[in-house]
């Protein structure tokens, strides 16, 4: 059964609060999250996705409206979160960039050491982690953390939270900056790791083919507000909207719009090659019939 | 309440828009004003002289448009070490007064093995506490010059002060160049600081709950925020080469401003009254 484990309303949060300097990040954002929710934020840069999921694990407190996660209020000053930044496991944009220790299999066991695991503990959990992410704990575990690549480097510090073993797990931008062979493969690790891992997932993307191919449920923001939710599939039927936000569609879904408005009778939620295909196939008005 | 949002508190190196006076004046002229008004608040030898001075730099904060409380928040983080330097000040300074002025107060402490002599005199006291406003005029002055002028107004000032050294080898250029940017960059390491935090919070690290002992905790999860947060600057410092290099900057041998307006009569002014202020401090016979 699922359940909400993550119900934000009527989030409101300034950055340089009470300074000359003060904006306003987030308005009125509302999100939702199930316990096996594989779900997809987007909206236009500047629209406070960062700063929506950065209150999932108490980095940042709400402001103004509610936030519960696991059933903690975070709107309570006295909650202590550090349960929760283990239960919510949250990869930064860039995470490469705060790599630190010299070896891989140390940078990755630096969460569970806080834990205070025993070795043994510490080593399990950095083992499945790094294999999780598709690097082997035997082959990368004596690497010089800086010597890698950009694409290795970033699924070190994805590691490094799985190594926490999160019921929920956030990642801003994943797949922004890797080439198709480095997004291909991390959009299967993740994959995996939602089946095999019994965790949440949620993505922020730029990329409207990373969220067509990976998420079920979508978030759309705009200026601070949640402005759309749905299924992935009634999200990117609904292009007009999406463009004015400043976002695109998937490049199967925007062939397809491009050919209904050239005339065809072409289903309006397709979402990848292949049920273009077949939606044309079936399709009784195009010219092979 | 939130956590990691120290950049609140970092006023050195930020640029708050707008139309003041302030904001409008010739960056040459800005900084050869409030050059000539610091000589006026460290020079300073009476306690109202003081005052006046630390009062004029609040003056020109609300000249400014800026909230005061902004301003102080700069000051924050070294009310610590203020309090420390004050107290110290205050207790041991009387025993090496070279003046001779009057002791207010002379105690004997035993401590253990140790004894301590506490001594404060007349001329002793008045240094403490000059000390502290001084500093503290110091920081909201300087503050104030920083938060109306851009970066780049900044470099140009500091440069035209610093052409009549030319003569003698002094790059005025450069080092005006390298004074400007290490200020830009404190608001954008702070920055990065911040994320870096906030990130390594994500993967466990215990930054301890605000409050006691955070220190110890803080200090315990340095190497994690220290590392990345140095080559995270290399890295800043090494592409902010090549886009000057890219820009052809060579440097400022043979660089000319586009535009170098005159100094308008609002400029003159503000030299003159900076001058008129300093002048008074110096020369008011002030009672106290
Ligand atoms: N640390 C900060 N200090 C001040 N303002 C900030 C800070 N972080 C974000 N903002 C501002 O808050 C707003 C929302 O930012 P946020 O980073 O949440 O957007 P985003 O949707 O993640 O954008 P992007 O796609 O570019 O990452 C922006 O206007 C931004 O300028
Ligand atoms: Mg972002």
């Amino acid at each position: 059964m699922s359940e909400n484990v993550v119900e934000i309303q009527d989030l409101w949060h300034w950055y340089l609060r009470g300074t000359p300097l003060q904006t306003v990040a987030l308005q009125g954002a509302e999100l939702e999250i199930q316990s096996d929710d594989l779900a997809a934020i987007m909206g236009h840069t500047g629209s406070g996705k960062s700063s929506l999921i950065q209150h999932l694990n108490g980095i940042l407190r709400p402001h103004r409206g509610t936030v519960r996660v696991f059933g903690n209020d975070l709107a309570d000053p006295k909650l202590d979160v550090r349960p929760l930044r283990r239960m919510v496991g949250l990869v930064f944009q860039q995470p490469e960039m705060q790599l630190f220790d010299p070896t891989v299999g140390d940078d990755v066991a630096f969460g569970p050491r806080q834990l205070g695991g025993t070795p043994e503990e510490v080593r399990r959990r950095v083992r499945t982690a790094m294999e999780r992410v598709g690097l082997s704990f035997e082959g990368f575990k004596d690497r010089y953390t800086f010597g890698l690549s950009g694409g290795e480097m970033r699924r070190v510090a994805l590691a490094g939270v799985l190594a926490l073993e999160p019921r929920l797990l956030v990642l801003d931008e994943p797949t922004a900056g890797l080439d198709p062979r480095g997004r291909r493969q991390l959009l299967e690790s993740l994959r995996t790791i939602h089946a095999e891992g019994e965790m949440a997932v949620v993505i922020v993307s730029h990329d409207m083919d990373v969220v067509a191919e990976l998420a079920r449920r979508v978030w759309v923001l705009a200026g601070g507000r949640t402005v759309m939710r749905g299924s992935v599939r009634e999200i990117f039927a609904r292009v007009e909207e999406l463009r004015e936000l400043g976002l695109g569609i998937p490049q199967v879904s925007e062939l397809a719009y491009e050919l209904r408005r050239a005339g065809r009778d072409v289903r309006a939620d397709v979402l990848t090659a292949d049920e273009l295909a077949e939606a044309l196939w079936t399709n009784s008005t195009s010219p092979a019939a | 309440m939130d956590e990691f949002d120290f950049a609140r508190s970092v006023t050195v190196g930020q640029y708050v828009p707008g139309t003041s006076v302030l904001h409008r004046l010739d960056p040459r002229a800005k900084l050869a004003a409030f050059v000539i008004v610091l000589a006026a608040i460290i020079t300073s030898d009476s306690y109202i002289g003081n005052v006046v001075g630390l009062s004029a730099a609040l003056g020109l904060v609300a000249l400014a448009g800026i909230p005061v409380g902004y301003v102080l928040s700069g000051v924050r983080p070294i009310v610590p070490i203020l309090v420390v330097f004050t107290v110290f000040n205050f207790l041991f300074l009387g025993n090496y007064d070279p003046t001779g002025s009057a002791v207010l107060w002379r105690q004997q402490v035993a401590l253990g093995p140790y004894e301590f002599n506490f001594t404060v005199t007349e001329s002793s006291m008045k240094q403490t506490v000059q000390g502290v406003v001084r500093i503290i005029a110091l920081i909201v002055l300087t503050s104030t010059l920083t938060l109306t002028t851009t970066i780049t107004g900044l470099a140009k000032g500091i440069e035209t002060l610093l052409a009549p050294f030319r003569r003698v080898k002094v790059p005025g250029h450069e080092a005006a160049m390298v004074i400007a940017i290490a200020y830009r960059f404190v608001p954008t390491v702070a920055d990065e600081l911040e994320r870096l935090m906030k990130a390594q919070a994500s993967r466990g690290a215990d930054f301890g709950r605000p409050g006691r002992l955070r220190f110890v905790k803080r200090a315990r999860q340095m190497i994690p925020i220290t590392v990345p947060l140095f080559v995270g600057a290399f890295r800043r410092a090494e592409r902010l080469i090549m886009a000057m290099e890219s820009r052809c900057y060579i440097g400022g041998k043979g660089r000319t401003p586009i535009t170098l307006p005159a100094l308008g009569r609002r400029d003159w002014t503000a030299i003159a009254s900076a001058a008129v202020f300093t002048l008074a401090v110096w020369n008011v016979p002030w009672p106290l």
